[in-house]
């Protein structure tokens, strides 16, 4: 019998079915093709993690223990790929003499510093540790910081200072940089809390013989100067998924030094940076639930409105089988069948879908890091596709059979008002969300929580209560707000419809408050649609919008030329960038450091008046008044400086407070003390660093220091940072700068740790709200007068001319239009907000404001009307073609 | 082919040798065929048949509301709206109130589709509710009227429209014996006061009875007309 039913279906109403097959594929693709992003996602967090370490493990070698053996045993630990043991001595200071500018010379003594030991393999087995700026890549190599305190270059003796012993002197041969010298100077093994502060001020880098030349001579009377790391690479195959990863990379590490029996001290730099990865992957789950969760629901709001459209002729056909001695089972069977049938086509389409969309978009079509996570996810798509089936389907029959109603052949739903609507629930679900975003967006409030040394890592989801609140009582108070003005709003609208009803405007007003429940249902799934496309396109701009703000901080401005250390370049010598075509400005920024009590710091000497023409300065990077503000009170206050809120806590500074700093001197001769009045708090700044800085006026820094040089230049240049435009830059700066155009720092943040690949989700999410919107103003307003096709042709029967038929069609269809889209823009706007603000922990830096779309959602607009105009035209057309036919069915 | 001219003819419609078929090939359904008819002012006709005959059909081409696939319809004493015939009232078999509209509004409906101002059009219909006793129902929704009331209330549309030419296909097919006796009654009173030219299908040799002429139809034909001393 099943079959027979089914059969029939198919033949007489494939329409029908093929409509909700769809609207099930695209829940279930939207949903599987999340878990793609997700799986996506994830792998490539544990790529860029894995990538970004430059040094694996760190193993501390204990006092006494023999470096050799310890690098023997953890070769042969299993994963282990390369060993290099690393010797470290800590010296008193190192020394320089340097030709004077005047003529003559100047000796240059730094404080404490560090000279390491590297095995000649060792540029080769770690190429991330050391990036060479000048010279060789092989002999003696001294860090850009500590050239630049020295004054020194290549072919310059360095003389090191070794207590109790006369200086060693070593030859300069390359100058480098250490991009991971926070992790190279690590106490390993020691908490968090015990690390330093900032790596230190001078390094020098000396070939392992060498080392041993300068060093060995103090480990006599002074061994507790030298140490010895074994530097490993890993080559584990370590799982997708970070967080697994980190739980198998942790227990490795602890492995390794249970085998090691007390000889060397594990420092997991690969777990340290896993950690923060499974940080962002749980992030990337919250953006699905909070992103795509929506989403699935609006898909199964869709696809209950197209199996609704239908719901009529499905009961009346339910109800001539029970006149004809079909049992309460019997009927519920054929309505699951129905129900499997379209459910399981649909999960079908919806997984095909989801998998071609996945290898376009993503590069893969699994669902999942793993095989068994890939099957899960493809079955719960799969699930939650025949879950909407049988609520659209089984439910109404099963509800019909209990209400024993046998439908009449031309009738509507009436309406009544529904107990959420009695209740109030709208008001009390909007009243709820507003405690909870509130609650949640003002205090400091973080989602993920990942405490430091502890494995496990949650996420707080009571945060998704307030945008779960906001999504139901937004939707609900639309469906009220609807119904209020159909009920009772008979003239509006018949003032408004009059320009397409014209004389019928009052008729087709009438009608349209008598179809209320079909109408606002129409109306209301369209808002909701367009809901969750506004909501997702504005937090995706916004996102985007962010982004391209981190980049200009870290880079500055549209290019940025960097002077080499030690290089005195004038601000004059911007005049040479200026007049580089296409160069609308010019700002030359002071960078030297300054020790605040023990801590070293950079400091910035900017044009307080004019730092804003060449870059962009956010009001949400500073605190104590807008960046106007505070450029304004530095321009008017000649010793004042900002400092990091940090800085401000360590030293309970108020505003007004002087501070004694020690700021480097440009001409040698050390650090010079000089007093800075503290004027506002300054979180980030265009090319400063993620820890504590300082921004003080360039002038004043040039009158303590004796010297004016510029660090770097930015440069507008209007947004243009091609090739050409770099190129032309870099012509007009001279040798020895580094020109950064504004997309190298784009394509730096994009694959970096603390962020989540938005752009495949966001193609995503933009493409199917886009279908969403058309079909729920398209698909469902024909479907719903396809079932009305009758009365349409009763309405020509009884002498409607093309266009008075018309009326009533386009009536109704302006009318969920321009409610579905007024509404759902509204909802739209709200609910980014919102999210926003719950989600601001995904932000770097956060918004001070929303971006908003207005091409996307312009051609949105477009789409759907688009769409109703076809649903329209095809109605009109089917009426007209049937003619007086339509009027025999039922 | 369908042609008409304005003129005050006491023909109202005529078919000459008009065929009317459905689909093609071996699926073609022929509904009317080669049938010619004329309905005068003031005639009222019952055509018979079986179920599939083609009544509905003929009625349906007589109101303009199907074309011919060969044949001529015309409608001299009628004046055309497009190419539809205006002054035709049309009572259908089925249930033909529109759900979305109240009983007034329905009743409204085809004076505001022929340009009557939407004051004059709502007082002509609320006076063809009263008139058949439906006053008191102008602001139901039509799935709160009964069978027999619904089919009075498409009655009152036809009435208040005041056309020429009433054609009835089958109005009494889904009602009792009482209500339909009823309804005929209202039928033939409506048409007597207007003047109108009646033409009614059924299949109830009751109904038939009370009508001056019948034609029966079998097979998609017309036989010839056979007038009767309909007893009222």
């Amino acid at each position: 019998m099943i079959l027979v039913w089914l059969s029939g279906l198919v033949r007489r109403r494939a329409g029908r079915l093929a409509a909700v097959t769809v609207g099930v594929g695209t829940a279930v693709a939207l949903l599987a093709a999340i878990g793609t992003f997700l799986s996506a996602s994830k792998a490539s967090m544990t790529e860029r993690a894995l990538a970004r370490v430059a040094v694996d493990w760190q193993v501390q070698v204990a006092a006494g223990a023999d470096p050799a053996q310890v690098a023997g045993a953890l070769a042969a630990h299993p994963g282990t790929a390369t060993t290099d043991v690393v010797g470290f001595a800590s010296v008193p200071g190192l020394s320089a003499t340097t030709p004077a500018p005047g003529g003559g010379t100047t000796v240059q003594t730094t404080g404490a510093a560090q000279v390491l030991g590297l095995p000649s393999s060792y540029r080769a087995d770690f190429p991330g540790q050391v990036r060479i700026l000048a010279g060789g890549n092989s002999g003696v190599l001294v860090a850009q910081q500590t050239a630049a305190n020295l004054h020194v270059g290549v072919g310059d003796v360095v003389a090191v200072a070794r207590p109790g012993l006369p200086d060693a002197s070593v030859t300069v041969g390359g100058v480098v940089d250490l991009p991971q010298a926070d992790t190279l100077f690590q106490k390993v093994g020691a908490p968090a809390g015990a690390q330093p502060a900032a790596p230190p001020d001078n390094v020098l880098l000396l070939p392992e013989d060498a080392w041993h030349q300068v060093v060995d001579p103090l480990a006599a009377d002074r061994p507790e100067l030298l140490s010895s790391q074994v530097h490993v690479a890993r080559d584990a195959g370590l799982p997708a998924d970070p967080a697994a990863a980190f739980v198998a990379e942790t227990g490795a590490a602890r492995n390794a030094e249970l085998a090691l029996a007390g000889a060397g001290v594990v420092g997991d730099n690969l777990a340290a940076t896993l950690d923060a990865a499974r940080e962002d992957a749980l992030y990337a789950q919250i953006l699905f639930l909070f992103l795509g969760a929506p989403g699935a629901v609006v898909a199964g709001l869709l696809t209950t409105a197209v199996a609704g459209a239908g719901r009529e002729r499905r009961q009346r056909e339910q109800a001539l089988l029970r006149t004809r001695g079909a049992t309460h089972r019997q009927v519920l069977a054929l309505a699951l069948g129905e129900a499997v049938l379209v459910g399981a086509a649909g999960a079908a389409a919806g997984l095909a879908l989801a998998a071609l969309l996945g290898r376009l978009i993503f590069g893969s079509p699994a669902f999942g890091t793993t095989a068994a996570a890939a099957a899960g996810w493809a079955g719960l798509a799969a699930a939650a596709g025949l879950a909407v089936a049988g609520l659209t389907i089984v439910l109404p029959a099963e509800r019909a059979w209990r209400t024993g109603r046998v439908v009449a052949a031309v009738s509507l739903p009436r309406p009544s008002r529904p107990r959420w609507a009695r209740i109030g629930l709208d008001v009390l679900a909007l009243a709820g969300a507003a405690v909870l975003i509130g609650a949640t967006s003002r205090v400091g409030y973080a989602l993920v929580l990942a405490p430091e040394g502890v494995a496990a890592i949650s996420v707080d989801y009571w945060a998704f209560l307030g945008p779960a609140l906001l999504w139901l009582g937004g939707g609900l108070l639309c469906w009220r707000l609807t119904d209020l003005l159909l009920r009772r709003g008979r003239r509006p609208l018949a003032l408004a419809v009059r320009p397409v009803a014209g004389p019928l405007a009052g008729v087709v007003s009438g009608g349209l408050g008598r179809s209320r429940a079909l109408v606002t249902r129409g109306a209301v799934v369209l808002a909701v649609a367009v809901a969750f496309a506004v909501s997702t396109a504005v937090f995706n701009a916004t996102y985007e919008q962010q982004a391209l703000i981190d980049a200009q901080l870290t880079n500055g401005a549209d290019v940025t030329v960097t002077e080499p250390p030690g290089a005195h370049v004038p601000p004059s010598a911007g005049g040479a960038l200026a007049a580089v075509p296409g160069v609308r400005a010019v700002e030359p920024l002071q960078h030297r450091y300054a020790y605040v009590g023990a801590d070293l710091q950079d400091l910035f000497g900017v044009r307080p008046t004019t730092v804003a023409s060449a870059t962009s300065l956010q009001d949400s990077w500073f605190t104590g008044g807008t960046a106007d503000e505070l450029m304004a009170e530095l321009a008017r206050t000649p010793d004042g400086v900002l400092v990091s809120a940090e800085t401000v806590s360590d030293y309970q500074l108020h505003l007004g407070d002087t501070l004694q700093l020690r700021v480097q001197s440009g001409t040698g001769g050390g650090l010079i003390p000089a007093t800075f009045r503290y004027i506002g708090v300054a979180n980030e700044f265009p090319t400063a660093p993620k820890d504590s800085f300082l921004v003080a006026r360039a002038d004043y820094v040039a009158r303590i220091t004796g010297d004016d040089s510029v660090g770097s230049f930015l440069l507008d240049t209007g947004g243009r940072a091609d090739s050409a435009a770099t190129a032309a830059v870099a012509g007009a700066a001279g040798p020895g700068a580094t020109v950064t155009p504004l997309s190298a720092a784009v394509a730096t943040i994009g694959s970096s740790l603390s962020s989540v690949d938005m752009h495949g989700l966001t193609a995503l999410e933009l493409g199917f709200a886009f279908a969403f919107g058309v079909a729920a103003g398209g698909l469902v307003l024909a479907l719903g007068m396809a079932e009305r096709r009758r009365t349409f042709a009763v309405i020509r029967a009884l002498g409607a001319r093309g266009r008075q038929a018309a009326a009533f069609v386009v009536g109704e269809a302006a009318v969920v239009l321009v409610l579905g889209l007024v509404l759902g823009a509204v909802l739209g706007g709200v609910l980014a907000k919102a999210l926003v603000a719950v989600l601001s922990g995904v932000f770097d830096p956060p918004p001070s404001s929303v971006a908003v779309p207005w091409t996307y959602l312009g051609l949105l607009a477009a789409g759907v009307t688009m769409g109703i105009v076809l649903a329209c035209a095809a109605v009109l057309a089917s009426v007209r073609r049937s003619g007086v036919a339509a009027m025999r069915e039922s | 082919m369908v042609t008409g001219v304005t003129g005050p003819d006491p023909v109202l419609v005529e078919c000459r040798d008009v065929h009317r078929s459905f689909g093609r090939g071996p699926t073609e359904v022929v509904a009317l065929r080669e049938v010619s008819c004329r309905v005068n002012r003031g005639q009222h006709v019952a055509v018979t048949g079986e179920s599939g005959s083609g009544k509905s059909t003929l009625l349906h081409v007589m109101a303009g509301l199907e074309v011919p696939s060969s044949g001529v319809v015309t409608w001299p004493g009628l004046v055309l709206r497009g190419d539809r015939p205006g002054g035709v009232g049309v009572v259908f078999q089925a249930p033909s109130l529109l759900p979305m509209l109240d009983v007034a509004d329905n009743v409204a409906l085809p004076l505001l589709l022929a340009d009557v101002p939407a004051g004059a059009a709502r007082d002509r219909a609320l006076a063809a509710l009263d008139r058949l006793g439906l006053g008191g129902l102008s602001g139901a929704a039509p799935e709160e009227l009964s069978g027999g009331q619904g089919q009075r209330v498409a009655l009152a549309r036809v009435l208040a429209a005041e056309p020429a030419l009433v054609l009835a296909d089958e109005p009494t097919g889904q009602l009792d014996r009482r209500t339909a006796d009823s309804v005929v009654d209202v039928l033939l009173d409506t048409v007597d006061a207007l003047g109108a030219a009646l033409v009614v299908s059924t299949h109830d040799p009751a109904v038939a009875d009370r009508l001056d002429e019948h034609w029966s139809m079998a097979d998609g034909r017309l036989s010839a007309p056979v007038v009767s001393g309909a007893a009222r």
